[in-house]
């Protein structure tokens, strides 16, 4: 498995691929735009099976390109495929595919059991029932099945609409935000399930805008910002790429402006302000600088009573991410 | 997979409110032709004059064209609205298959209220009456006409997010107000093509009718109207994109 990251937003491969074959969900050079608003940026990479999320703050674009993926909405330029396949257009495409979208649209009128039964029969699949019961039972709804969906919890309707998508056990599953109005037990189900099918050969693909998630599921993870391509590569390189970007530390210490003095003259450090009481430390070195601070401050004979970055917003993340694409930087792992 | 999709169409439809209310609008002819029964000691040709009326002018221009808005508007519509139009499209599913099937359900809705409206207003009025040929007359042509309105609604509902205030000013401005007064407005008039269809189908003497489009060219405009509907539905669901909403 390919681990490249980068804050290119052209071509990281997000997966290897075999000699010369297509990949199951491919983009090259895909734009989307409506009227004068760009939502999709000239955005290319390619996807295999396993897990590959989709990481990026509300508006960035992530729904948008699942939508392309899905073939639900045309790319305004570029290419999008499905093994092979374009995406668009090409109804055929969704034997082996599915696609669970975030809106909390479900037939109310519907049992959960009728719902997926209605699916399966629309796949025209040869046993509606047996695949209706063992789409049923992968999101464990049995208990609900023959209560209408209109009275279901949020959880409940993310998952009998995930039953519903894979009653035809596709080969590619996209998700959009799938873990929205779930519980925590009903979470670790459903990334047990989309484990499942990634150990079995499948490839699913989900977006969130929540790094907690990213780290139990995305194998692969393609961070989108601002309708572009910020980074790609595994959880462990995405994370380090947000780790090693300068960071602000706000400090307080019985002595702050003697702490601030004591770390000057330190390499990991790249600037101190004092301002009243309030101390702001900036480094460039996440790691080194939390392992420092507090033997410096021991050394110094001050004690630290809190020492906390001041950015750890995933919004401060992905603005740093942004600010690299822009400036088209290069590398970062 | 037509009568799938038409089978939850018609679930999904026929229990909203809505349904209730086009009911009880059907139910006012029928109201008003059992007061007339009632209280009227009719002379003549009255019996012919009142059901006339409110056949031709009541149910075939308002309670129809009303009702098939309604229904029409959603079918397909409130999939839209709605989102659930995505369990669909994301079907290998040929797109002519799904606007037949929501034309299906719609029509059967439309249908029958129209049929309780005429057939109840007809029957009450003109029971034992030799001028009761009328009424099928009527339920044939409401047939052709409810499946004409279903169809412009559905496209309706394809092509603008705000199809029912659209359809409300096609019935009222253009069907109801305009055909009184530009007489070439019921060439494009689907209620002018049931009537018309309905005087060519009985022998009864509607003299309300007169000045209306012939049997003749009122069946081949309705022909018309329906293909051409029908093949931009299809066109529009075949081109129809998902945008992201939440």
């Amino acid at each position: 498995m390919t681990t490249e990251t980068s804050t290119t937003d052209r071509t990281p491969e997000a997966t290897s691929r075999p000699n010369g074959a297509a990949p199951v969900i491919g983009l090259a050079e895909v734009s989307k735009w409506y009227g004068n608003v760009v939502a999709v940026n000239d955005v290319s990479f390619d996807i295999g099976p396993g897990i590959t999320g989709l990481l990026g703050p509300n508006g960035a674009g992530k729904s948008t390109l699942l939508h392309m993926m899905g073939g639900l909405l045309r790319a305004s330029s570029g290419a999008v495929s499905i093994l092979g396949e374009p995406a668009a257009g090409n109804p055929e495409v969704y034997r082996k595919l599915g696609i669970v979208l975030e809106r909390e649209a479900v037939y109310g009128s519907l049992s959960g059991w009728d719902f997926v039964r209605m699916n399966a029969k629309l796949h025209g699949l040869a046993d509606p029932d047996a695949a209706t019961r063992r789409a049923i039972e992968q999101v464990d709804m049995g208990h609900a099945q023959d209560r209408l969906t209109g009275g279901y919890s949020k959880g409940m309707k993310q998952r009998i609409k995930i039953a519903a998508a894979i009653v035809h056990d596709p080969q590619v599953l996209i998700l959009d935000e799938p873990f929205n109005g779930a519980d925590p037990r009903q979470r670790l189900h459903m990334i047990d399930m989309l484990r499942a099918m990634a150990r079995a050969g499948r490839t699913v693909v989900f977006s969130s805008h929540i790094l907690e998630e990213m780290e139990r599921l995305g194998d692969r993870v393609l961070v989108i910002v601002s309708g572009r391509l910020a980074a790609s590569g595994d959880f462990r390189a995405i994370r380090r790429l947000m780790v090693d970007r300068p960071h602000t530390f706000l400090v307080d210490s019985t002595d702050n402006r003697r702490f601030a003095q004591a770390l000057v003259g330190d390499a990991a450090v790249t600037g101190v302000e004092l301002e009243g009481d309030r101390l702001m430390v900036r480094t460039n070195d996440y790691t080194r600088f939390t392992l420092e601070a507090p033997r410096i401050a021991q050394g110094a004979g001050i004690t630290v009573r809190e020492l906390a970055p001041s950015d750890e917003s995933l919004e401060s993340v992905f603005e740093y991410l942004v600010a690299g694409v822009r400036g088209g930087a290069g590398e970062a792992s | 997979m037509i009568p799938l999709i038409a089978g939850v169409t018609l679930r999904q439809v026929g229990r909203q409110r809505r349904m209730t209310m086009l009911i009880l609008l059907g139910l006012v002819p029928v109201l008003i032709s059992l007061l007339f029964r009632l209280t009227v000691e009719p002379i003549g040709n009255d019996y012919i004059q009142f059901s006339t009326g409110i056949l031709a002018t009541f149910v075939v221009p308002l309670v129809l064209p009303l009702t098939a808005l309604l229904i029409g508007t959603s079918v397909l519509g409130q999939d839209i609205e709605e989102g659930t139009v995505a369990y669909l499209l994301a079907k290998p599913l040929a797109r002519w298959k799904v606007i037949v099937a929501k034309v299906i359900a719609g029509w059967c809705l439309t249908y029958a209220v129209v049929l309780l409206s005429i057939v109840g207003s007809g029957g009450i009025v003109l029971f034992g009456e030799d001028a009761i040929s009328m009424v099928p007359a009527f339920v044939i042509a409401s047939a052709g006409g409810s499946l004409a309105y279903i169809v412009v609604f559905v496209a309706l509902s394809l092509r603008f997010s705000r199809s029912l205030i659209i359809g409300l000013a096609y019935v009222f401005v253009w069907e109801a107000l305009l055909a009184q007064f530009i007489s070439g407005v019921r060439f494009l008039s689907v209620s002018a093509y049931t009537v018309g269809i309905a005087d060519g189908l009985t022998d009864v003497e509607m003299e309300i009718l007169d000045g209306t489009l012939a049997f003749a060219p009122a069946i081949i405009l309705l022909v018309v109207l329906v293909a051409v509907g029908t093949w931009y539905s299809v066109r529009a669901l075949t081109r129809y994109q998902i945008a992201e909403r939440v």
